[in-house]
């Protein structure tokens, strides 16, 4: 087993090494830079302003700063948010990000699998419908269309919950938490049914009804432990993904995250910004799979085994 | 009688119980909640470069001078200033008994320490150009190269704590209007030997010498401001409390106005413009800016270099029609360049503007067909313009007419903004949808952005202009100054190396409870000037 996760560590973090080195030279392509302007200043003044930043050094002793940086864990100065260093932007977002995402993980688990057995186990019946529908729904509108519209019907008419910002309570959690769950719920429940449908097939659940197990039991403990494999599978890059994927939700929502900084920074070519939240979003994503794998591979023998 | 009070009371538990319920941020509180569209770059006075930004540090600290309702100069931290006879020398008075948010006094020697910091190399500052190129201070560019390494030879002075003396190469009647407090606040030195520009953002530490302290900072969401009791004028600031909201979604900020959640918006979605004219027309507010739009053309491409090609061009496009049925953002069509900002400002217009549109449009054609191009051989250009939504509305109306009325065959090239502003002087376009925001509201801060000396991006050799812009910056008066800035428009007007469209608007909605909202062109709008009613 340790060798499984060391093994799966490694190649994470080579992915990772990969992912940011290329970034680096993508970013640089790009044209324009940080402090390209239409105001005229004077050449002196925009040189000491490059210097002062290293831009007018060669871009692979640029990438050697920004990789000891990274081994100091400091990750520089962003260049369009002068107040601060990329390390206090992200600790100062990051918290926002993953409270929304922590959020919507449980809320889509929950329903999604909750949706997902009332589906399986009474097939074509009301709740089945009721979930496939939430469950389009939730696919097929995007966050752009969906979240504006839970505005106006939750902050404008009803007048029950804030549009948007964020004022320290549950309040202003509620519409970005449910939107950002709705296409996972949908997701997680349609994978749930079938899983739920495909197990409830299995000889060794017909052998446990068979020897007079309760349904309950039967249910909970020889169905689900197997049917939820599969979701399993699915919620580590979800959970990832949610994590790092809510730029969207962030914006609509007016929500301070560091979704909205990867944005602004890409278009304000913040350089050391946009390296540190690719760092950070590379590495959950990559923690994210290796942790699924590993709980995966504990639930079963044939995975942590194979070559 | 006893039926209708009690109906009163109940509705009045109703209401309040309805209030505590909806207590979102802005409702029936002592708070003014203002949208800022994206997140401040800056709350370090002598960095910040940003305007909506600078709404921020216009409340927390105050200049020598600052704008009243309108935008008009008014005595800020100085009571009166001296002009000297030749206009080079400006010499402010101090009020009496000036305090920093702590307590501490404002001393004249904090003023000079601001330009020396926004100056220093080591602050990395852009915006030293307000010292020494949108006026030009002794010394000050020497400070900004790395030349001199003190305030030795700076023509900023504090003779004694309540004067400061301002003395520059060249007469600038518009010092004024750059010595509000997004220029140049005093630097509170104790504070920023302690904690160095950290501190500006850290409430604890932060000490302001305006109408308002800073009381709460978090990125990408809001900054809170309270009021500051130590401000000279403390009596008559009404507001309590003002927050600044991050608010980088036009559509959701516009729902939070609705929702009463922001009193005063950054922007308004443009699209919702015509309808909010009929549903909102108390709220809205669309005023002019000091940001003039204008389609530049590539000296460099042969066919450009024919001014009858660039006229042709320039009369061919119907401004009216272009703002009122094509981009609809509430832009005001432009004949002229630098105009319409300083009213005091009698400047010329561009060529053609006597003739109605149809004379024009005929004029147009007669000169694309003198230059030899035609329906067999049409003019081929390429417009580059940034993706905003309103941006590429106005090029492609541009481009509809000039094929309308010209045939040519014009594409429309969409590129984000870093992209536009690179692709301006690698020279990759044949027309640049251009736009400029004047540091003030007058004639001279357009004229001279267009210098050749300024702006090698045009290729526009022109050494008359120049002379005329320098015979200009050597009038110490505003009046005949003007008269000198119009014969150097009229130079740049003539040669058609642009065309000009619109004025662009500030777009904004103003809650009915906010009092005393008076737009102006530069949109210096203090809170310390307004009210909020219940």
């Amino acid at each position: 087993m340790l060798r499984f996760v060391g093994r799966r560590l490694w190649s994470g973090g080579l992915t990772l090494v990969a992912l940011v080195t290329l970034t680096f030279f993508v970013m640089r392509l790009a044209p324009g830079g940080p402090f390209s302007r239409n105001r005229k200043i004077s050449p002196e003044v925009q040189a000491n302003i490059q210097a002062a930043f290293h831009l007018d050094e060669p871009v692979w002793m640029q990438f050697g700063r920004f990789v000891w940086g990274v081994l100091r864990f400091d990750l520089g100065p962003s260049t369009r948010h002068r107040d601060y260093s990329v390390n206090d932007l992200i600790a100062s977002g990051l918290p926002y990000s993953l409270t929304i995402g922590f959020w919507a993980v449980v809320v889509a688990t929950l329903v999604g699998v909750a949706l997902g057995i009332a589906g399986a186990l009474r097939r074509n019946g009301v709740t089945d419908y009721v979930a496939g529908i939430v469950g389009v729904i939730g696919i097929a509108i995007p966050i752009f269309v969906i979240g504006p519209v839970m505005q106006v019907i939750f902050g404008l008419r009803l007048e029950w919950l804030p549009i948007g910002g964020w004022d320290g309570t549950w309040r202003s959690l509620v519409l970005p938490v449910i939107v950002l769950a709705l296409p996972n719920i949908a997701y997680i429940s349609r994978l749930t049914r079938t899983s739920m449908i495909e197990t409830l097939r299995e000889n060794y659940v017909r052998t446990a009804k068979a020897k007079g197990i309760g349904w309950r039991r039967v249910l909970w403990r020889h169905t689900l432990t197997g049917a939820l494999l599969p979701v399993i599978a699915y919620l580590g890059p979800a959970t990832a993904a949610i994590i790092t994927g809510s730029i969207l939700i962030e914006t609509v929502f007016a929500v301070p995250g560091i979704g909205r900084h990867f944005v602004d920074a890409a278009l304000n070519r913040d350089y050391p910004l946009v390296m540190g939240i690719t760092l950070l979003y590379g590495g959950l994503l990559i923690l994210f799979n290796i942790g699924t794998d590993v709980v995966r591979a504990l639930l079963d023998p044939r995975i942590r085994n194979e070559r | 009688m006893i039926g209708k009070a009690s109906r009163v009371a109940r509705w009045l538990a109703g209401a309040a119980m309805a209030l505590a319920l909806a207590a979102g941020p802005g409702m029936a509180d002592a708070v003014l909640d203002r949208g800022i569209g994206s997140e401040w770059s800056s709350l370090d006075p002598q960095v910040n470069f940003d305007a909506a930004a600078g709404w921020i540090l216009m409340d927390a600290y105050e200049g020598l001078v600052t704008y009243g309702p309108g935008g008009g100069v008014q005595p800020g931290q100085a009571e009166s200033w001296d002009v000297s006879e030749d206009g080079k020398t400006y010499t402010f008075h101090l009020r009496e008994g000036l305090k920093w948010s702590n307590g501490d006094p404002v001393t004249a020697q904090e003023f000079v320490d601001s330009v020396y910091r926004t100056l220093d190399p080591a602050t990395v500052s852009e915006k030293g150009y307000y010292f020494y190129s949108v006026v030009k201070i002794k010394g000050a560019e020497a400070i900004a190269n790395g030349e001199a390494k003190d305030a030795s030879g700076l023509g900023v002075t504090a003779p004694d704590d309540r004067t400061v003396v301002i003395e520059m190469e060249t007469p600038a009647p518009h010092l004024l209007n750059i010595m509000g407090a997004f220029q140049i606040p005093p630097l509170h030195g104790p504070s920023y030997a302690a904690n160095g520009a950290a501190g500006f953002v850290d409430p604890a530490k932060v000490v302001t010498n305006g109408p308002y302290t800073i009381t709460e900072v978090v990125p990408q969401s809001h900054v809170l401001l309270t009021k500051n009791p130590n401000y000279w004028d403390a009596a008559n600031v009404k507001i309590e409390q003002v927050k600044y909201h991050v608010t980088e979604d036009v559509a959701t900020e516009f729902k939070r106005f609705q929702a009463g959640e922001i009193d005063i918006t950054y922007d308004v979605p443009v699209n919702q413009l015509e309808a909010l004219k009929a549903s909102m027309p108390d709220a809205l507010k669309v005023t002019p800016s000091t940001e003039t739009t204008f389609y530049s053309f590539n000296l460099t491409k042969p066919e450009l270099q024919d001014i009858n090609v660039r006229t042709a061009l320039s009369l061919a496009i119907n401004r009216e029609l272009l703002q009122d049925k094509i981009v609809k953002g509430g832009a005001i069509p432009a004949y002229s360049f630098a105009g319409g900002f300083d009213p005091s400002y009698d400047g010329p217009m561009m060529p053609g503007f006597e003739l109605s549109q149809p004379d024009r449009e005929a004029k147009a054609k007669e000169l694309m067909a003198a230059a030899g191009f035609g329906p067999d051989n049409p003019l081929k250009v390429s417009i580059v313009t940034t993706v905003a939504e309103d941006r590429i509305r106005l090029a492609q109306g541009v481009a509809l007419m000039w094929k309308q009325v010209l045939g040519v065959q014009a594409s429309v090239e969409p590129m984000e903004r870093k992209a536009w502003l690179d692709a301006f002087y690698a020279g990759t376009w044949d027309v640049f949808a251009d736009n400029l925001v004047g540091d003030f509201a007058g004639a001279e801060t357009f004229l001279a952005y267009m210098r050749p000396s300024a702006d090698a991006g045009y290729h526009w050799v022109k050494p008359e202009y120049d002379a005329q812009m320098d015979v200009a910056a050597t009038m110490p008066d505003a009046a005949s100054r003007n008269v000198e800035l119009a014969k150097a428009e009229k130079i740049l007007l003539d040669d058609v190396i642009f065309a000009p469209l619109a004025k662009e608007p500030l777009r904004r909605l103003v809650s009915p409870k906010v009092k005393g909202y008076v737009p102006s062109v530069t949109d210096y709008i203090n809170s310390q000037f307004l009210t909020l009613e219940p």
